[in-house]
């Protein structure tokens, strides 16, 4: 009975889905230019909930994602939810042609040469990080569904309700 | 003919190949496939008078972050008056072949498993397949190994009889696929089949000491085929296809099938256009009309020495917004148009449209 | 089946020599466009192996499908 268990704990484990980051750690520097050439950093928004993003236009899930980052940070930047969108498009045009037809308030970067996806240790486009109030990367999310949308939700709401 | 050492190992080395790979453990990386609703419809004409009209719909739905469903069914209606019909039918005869393909693919961390059939029922034919394939993706999903085997039952009825014959069809193929660089990626797929059963045709009717005979063929076929594709990325939105395929069998019949074509995208559009050679030889047993008493003899055109060329051109229409302002973002029209024409005399030319849907990912 | 086992090799060594690249997941903006891949749009490629089956000797796959009134 035990062995039968152990082998269901094990199988169980075998399609376990990687989701959040195992320990926190502390986020990289990031800092690279917004839609208006002004230079921007991750390190200046210490003290909020900030939800790093990392996409591309070519990336059809990162299309979709970007939607719901906004539709985040306008339902919680009032309690201190900041989205920065770095965009790792090698030629800027792509991004602009997206972000056109994209009504949207979030903050979005640039960074042609991939030096956030290095830092942050990217694997797969897209992945999203949730850093805390005190600078620590908390959360990661690779890929994005529909059904991913209550877990951020509720993940961003413990982030916001932590004490600074 | 039986098959050289060589081919015997051929497969094992495949297998083998495959088996290391899958079991090698990597981290995850994000994998997505695209969920989407694909609707065409196509339409065939050729030079023996067949017409085939065949709309298709494809189903690619997630149930969960880790399920997926493919479907696929269509019909075929087929309309023809060939040399092959018309001797009892001098009005020519209508045909439809319905069909229905279903998969469940499942996602592992970096490894994929399908499962699936197909089951296709026309007035003279059916056939019943199962599938399965698996594939595991590494190196930053820079590499993709697959594998897979089919396994089909056929059953040709011998129509102006009621007399069905049988015939079993197996398949396995392994493919590796590589990126090369940013611009650059191949693929080289290794096929092998074995069809034994009936495989003569009872309608084509081979000319033997000047009397029109039904075909016989040997009820053995093995068939072995190796694929190159290259896809590589040029300065300006432009893009390169190249395929080269060589086919042999145990009939004698090898072929040398060349493709070649070129991508420019647009803001909206993508145009397309290919070429494609195809060169074979005949069977051992091919000869345009026999004497004596041949053990085997055909008149099935597939079967003869020939070159053809098919001429594609395609446009694929990706609005920025909605398609016809109702179907979600990231819907789009596909049309092509192909040509074939071969040394035989035959031809043959296709139209086809289609649109497709994008569904909400799990 | 000597030139079948040739090219192959030959296939595989292209793909194998060439292909210790790592292209980074952030940096796959070409090879991620349609005309990139192998079967952008597999039902279009799926009608066009049922008729070029039902046409040439040469094709692959599960054995040899349709026939009805030699017509295909």
């Amino acid at each position: 009975m035990t062995r039968r268990w152990m082998v269901l704990g094990f199988a169980l484990m075998a399609l376990w889905r990687p989701m959040a980051a195992s320990q926190p750690s502390p986020a990289p520097a990031l800092e690279f230019p917004d839609e208006h050439g002004v230079p921007t950093s991750l390190a200046s928004f210490q003290g909020h909930v900030v939800l790093v993003d990392v996409w591309a236009s070519w990336c059809a899930p990162c299309k979709v994602a970007f939607a719901h980052y906004n539709a985040f940070f306008k339902e919680y930047h009032a309690r201190g939810l900041e989205v920065l969108a770095v965009n790792v498009d090698a030629r800027r045009a792509d991004a602009d042609r997206f972000l056109a037809t994209r009504p949207h308030e979030i903050k979005v970067l640039f960074d042609p040469k991939g030096i956030a996806p290095k830092r942050l240790g990217l694997k797969g486009m897209p992945t999203s990080y949730l850093v805390d109030r005190a600078g620590n990367i908390r959360e990661r999310h690779e890929g994005f569904t529909e059904d991913d949308v209550v877990t951020y939700r509720r993940q961003i709401e413990a982030l916001l309700a932590e004490l600074p | 003919m039986a098959a050289s050492r060589t081919t015997r190992i051929a497969p094992l080395l495949g297998a083998a190949l495959l088996t290391s790979v899958l079991l090698k453990s990597h981290g995850a990386v994000a994998q997505q496939q695209d969920p989407s609703l694909n609707i065409q419809f196509h339409g065939f004409t050729d030079s023996r008078s067949v017409t085939v009209l065949s709309p298709a719909a494809d189903l690619d739905q997630d149930f969960t972050d880790r399920t997926s469903l493919r479907m696929r069914f269509g019909l075929d209606a087929v309309s023809a008056a060939s040399d092959s019909c018309i001797r009892c039918h001098p009005q020519g005869a209508n045909n439809q072949r319905k069909y229905v393909n279903a998969s469940v693919i499942r996602k592992y961390g970096d490894t994929s498993l399908s499962m699936g059939g197909e089951f296709s029922q026309e007035s003279f034919y059916q056939a019943t397949t199962g599938l399965t394939s698996v594939s595991r993706t590494f190196n930053k999903a820079n590499t993709t190994v697959a594998g897979g085997y089919s396994f089909s039952w056929n059953r040709p009825n011998l129509h102006p009889s009621d007399f069905n014959e049988s015939q079993i069809a197996q398949n396995t193929f392994v493919a590796l696929t590589q990126t090369l660089t940013r611009w650059t990626t191949a693929q080289v797929d290794y096929e092998f089949s074995g069809v034994t059963g009936y495989q003569s045709n009872p309608f084509l009717r081979a000319n033997v000491d000047g009397l029109l005979i039904v075909g016989v063929v040997p009820e053995k076929r093995l068939r072995r085929s190796v694929t190159l594709r290259v896809r590589q990325a040029l300065p300006g939105n432009t893009y390169l296809d190249a395929d080269y395929r060589r086919y042999k069998d145990d009939w004698d019949l090898t072929a040398n099938t060349y493709s070649l074509g070129l991508s420019h995208n647009f803001p909206q559009w993508l145009f397309s256009g290919t070429f494609r050679r195809h060169q074979q030889t005949g069977a051992y047993f091919y000869a345009p009309s026999y004497t004596g008493s041949p053990t085997y003899f055909t008149a099935d055109f597939r079967l003869f020495p020939f070159t053809s060329n098919l001429y594609t051109a395609r446009a694929v229409y990706v609005p920025n917004g909605q398609l016809f302002g109702i179907l979600p973002t990231g819907a789009g029209l596909t049309f092509q148009y192909e040509f074939y024409d071969a040394t035989t005399g035959f031809q043959a030319a296709t139209f086809s449209t289609g649109f497709k849907v994008p569904l909400k990912r799990r | 089946m000597r030139r079948l086992t040739i090219a192959l090799a030959l296939g595989l060594g292209v793909v194998s020599v060439a292909g210790c690249a790592t292209v980074e997941p952030w940096q796959r903006d070409r090879l991620a466009n349609p005309a990139m891949q192998f079967d952008p749009d597999g039902g279009f490629a799926a009608f066009r192996a049922h008729w070029q089956e039902a046409r040439e000797g040469a094709s692959g796959g599960a054995g040899l499908q349709g026939g009805g009134c030699g017509c295909k």
